[in-house]
């Protein structure tokens, strides 16, 4: 039941907004200022005091609205909370996300006692509650932005599904998404958890989601782990699904902690069973965003033999040795191979791998065949493209852009660092982004890590079941 | 009632679960010790046996590659002695008379966590458990998978695995292992266990000492 009416939770077609307000220091402001930028819900803001608030025909109660409502916005006081959600069970409401805070969050037991009272109201209407204590949620596939930050339909549309427990970290990792040109299907935080955890999310991304291709989980702590363990594990090989989990405390002596029984909760075993799950483990918000960007834009690595190609030597070194302190190696092409890079390159420059590309500089289609001849290799199971500027080849992204939109998607993923003045190669790099089976990041180190987890998300996906 | 096995007991325990053990025989004097090592086959290692003890090493309660019976009489005298003038307050049980262990050493224990309920770990045993803290983790029941991921994951460090390059029998610990995690399924009355040393050579595995803690 809940995980049907999840579907029109986060694909409204008419949205109440349950202390919507004209006020800019009203959380319900906020939330109008973000809906009426989604253009395909109607939106019906409830508020006792005004005929209209941003412009909008408002209603008194939500018993007032003649339609149906799939979606209610709370965001009035803690106190009001109950009446107001017995009201969206009786008007048939399908979800709720409850912005408001003051519940199990707070020190005072009586924020505890509010939460099981909503939680007892929400089983009463079988109503899924995203919250209490969240920002809401954005879903930019159906263009809904039920949260108290607009600036979130600047996501580019895309593939990843961010579920977090905290909006702060939705916040942190949603910003750097729009700066990284991260392809986003939807954002949520999960707040307080009254029915909607990390299990019924999953599940909803995974199974319901057309959209979604890839699912990235930021986890503080849940009071049941094999839970969301086990749905993982029953879910595997479906889509790729990461996660950030935070709260290490990673000594050296988890081995004698094991043995006086203090380990409790502790990250070595949430790391084991998150492997155990088939969740990729990732460590910083940066490999979070980069990992689920590849993983959305890029074919997975079928084992750890990556091609480097680079303008310059030393970012070709310095990709050759990132690549190898995470694991990966560099890949020995075959004759065949090496004499299709032969053909095009003379030989003033390093034709092996990293393959100094120096002289192709300035011919974007040269560069495009041997790309394409490494790619085709058989020894090879992933490419690291590294173009920096410089005066003369200016025109590089550009021409590189025109060329790749006649070209095949590449089989095998294809990591690219672009390194230019801002405003010189944006327009192009922006669309080779994310398209054809390539990807953009900002380092070489960066791409050596998204490169791993490609692989290690191929090698997760093989397990049997 | 919370309850430990120590020593032969817990050893005894593994074997009637089906889980390979060094053979080992409690032994009260030296003449049991030496008929005790004459039937399980030279060398043997002898070791304290105490209620109060569970860390042998720290007590030099062990003596190890004792190859007949005039080592294992003479060892016999010297672990009673020594202990017996070190430890006058401890209780002596006897000493253990156990086939001699070799290869590398590994540890698997079973606990239960309060969050994750039974968990199973897994690394390198002896002195490297602490330095090297190569352990990992999974929650019980393990899939073989599993057990084949916990032995990848430790054959980072494949160099400790073979100190003299012999081949270790990688099969024989994922069998352990899956072992040890159903029989943590079959008796949730077992709260820890501590398998540690476990011995890994080329041919096979075997529980050289455990500690298994019952509620």
């Amino acid at each position: 039941m809940i995980a049907e009416k999840l579907k029109h939770l986060f694909y409204p077609a008419s949205v109440a907004v349950i202390g919507a307000s004209d006020n800019f220091d009203k959380l319900g402001y906020h939330v109008m200022k973000s809906l009426v930028g989604s253009p395909s819900v109607r939106i019906y803001p409830v508020n006792p005091k005004a005929a209209k608030i941003w412009d909008i025909e408002a209603y008194p109660s939500l018993d007032d609205i003649s339609g149906e409502v799939d979606l209610a916005v709370v965001v009035v006081p803690a106190a009001q909370v109950p009446e107001t959600l017995h009201r969206c069970g009786r008007k048939g409401v399908k979800g709720v996300v409850l912005i408001t805070a003051g519940f199990k969050e707070i020190e005072d037991a009586s924020g505890e006692d509010l939460q099981n009272e909503i939680a007892g109201i929400a089983g009463l209407y079988e109503m899924p509650i995203i919250g209490p204590n969240t920002f809401g949620f954005v879903n930019r596939t159906g263009g809904v932005n039920a949260s108290f930050t607009s600036e979130f339909s600047l996501l580019e549309k895309g593939g990843v599904a961010l579920i977090s427990q905290s909006g702060g970290v939705c916040h942190l990792c949603g910003f750097l998404a729009i700066e990284q040109r991260v392809g986003v299907s939807a954002l949520m935080s999960l707040g307080n958890r009254v029915n909607v955890d990390f299990p019924e999310a999953l599940r909803f991304f995974v199974e319901e989601d057309g959209a979604t291709r890839v699912i990235a989980l930021y986890i503080e702590g849940v009071a049941e782990p094999r839970r969301l363990l086990d749905l993982a594990r029953s879910l595997s090989g479906k889509k790729p699904i990461i996660a950030y989990k935070a709260g290490r405390n990673e000594k050296g002596d988890s081995a004698s902690r094991f043995h006086t029984g203090s380990l409790a909760g502790s990250h070595p075993v949430w790391r084991g069973a998150l492997r155990q799950s088939r969740i990729l483990e990732v460590t910083s918000v940066e490999e979070m965003i980069d990992t689920a960007k590849v993983l959305d834009s890029c074919a997975l690595a079928k084992g750890g033999r990556i091609a480097v190609l680079s303008g310059q030597a030393g970012p070709g070194i310095i990709a050759a040795d990132a690549l190898e302190a995470e694991g990966l190696s560099l890949a020995r092409f075959s004759p065949a191979t090496q004499e299709r890079i032969n053909a095009i390159l003379p030989p003033v420059a390093i034709r092996t791998n990293p393959v100094d590309m120096g002289p192709a500089w300035y011919n974007p289609k040269n560069m495009i065949e041997i790309l394409n001849a490494v790619v085709d290799d058989e020894a090879t199971d992933g490419v690291l493209f590294l173009a920096i500027y410089a005066s003369a080849n200016l025109g590089l992204a550009a021409a590189m852009e025109e060329y790749m939109r006649k070209s095949k998607p590449f089989t095998k993923p294809v990591v690219v660092i672009f390194s230019a003045p801002p405003g010189i190669w944006d327009e192009a790099v922006r669309k080779l982004d994310r398209k054809k089976g390539l990807a953009v990041l900002p380092t070489p180190e960066r791409a050596a890590r998204a490169m791993r987890n490609l692989w290690g998300a191929h090698v997760l996906f093989l397990q049997p079941r | 009632m919370e309850e430990l096995l120590l020593g032969v007991d817990a050893l005894d325990f593994l074997a009637r679960e089906g889980l390979p053990v060094l053979r080992s025989t409690l032994a009260a004097d030296a003449d049991h010790a030496a008929d005790a090592a004459r039937e399980i086959g030279f060398p043997v290692a002898l070791k304290v046996s105490s209620p109060d003890v569970v860390h042998k090493t720290e007590t030099g309660g062990i003596r190890t590659l004792l190859k007949d019976e005039k080592e294992v009489r003479g060892a016999f005298a010297d672990i009673v002695a020594s202990f017996s003038s070190r430890y006058p307050e401890k209780r002596l049980d006897g000493v253990i008379v156990q086939r001699q262990g070799s290869g590398t050493e590994l540890i698997v224990g079973t606990m239960e966590d309060a969050q994750f309920g039974q968990v199973l770990m897994f690394g390198l045993g002896g002195i490297f458990v602490e330095a090297l803290a190569e352990v990992s983790f999974r929650l019980i029941p393990l899939a073989p998978w599993d057990a084949k991921e916990m032995m990848e994951e430790l054959k980072g460090s494949a160099v400790l695995l073979r100190p003299r390059g012999e081949k270790v029998d990688i099969a024989a610990v994922e069998v352990l292992l899956l072992q040890v995690s159903k029989l943590a399924e079959r008796c949730p009355y077992i709260v820890e266990m501590d398998l540690n040393p476990v011995f890994v050579s080329s041919d096979g595995v075997a529980v050289c000492d455990a500690r298994i803690k019952t509620a």
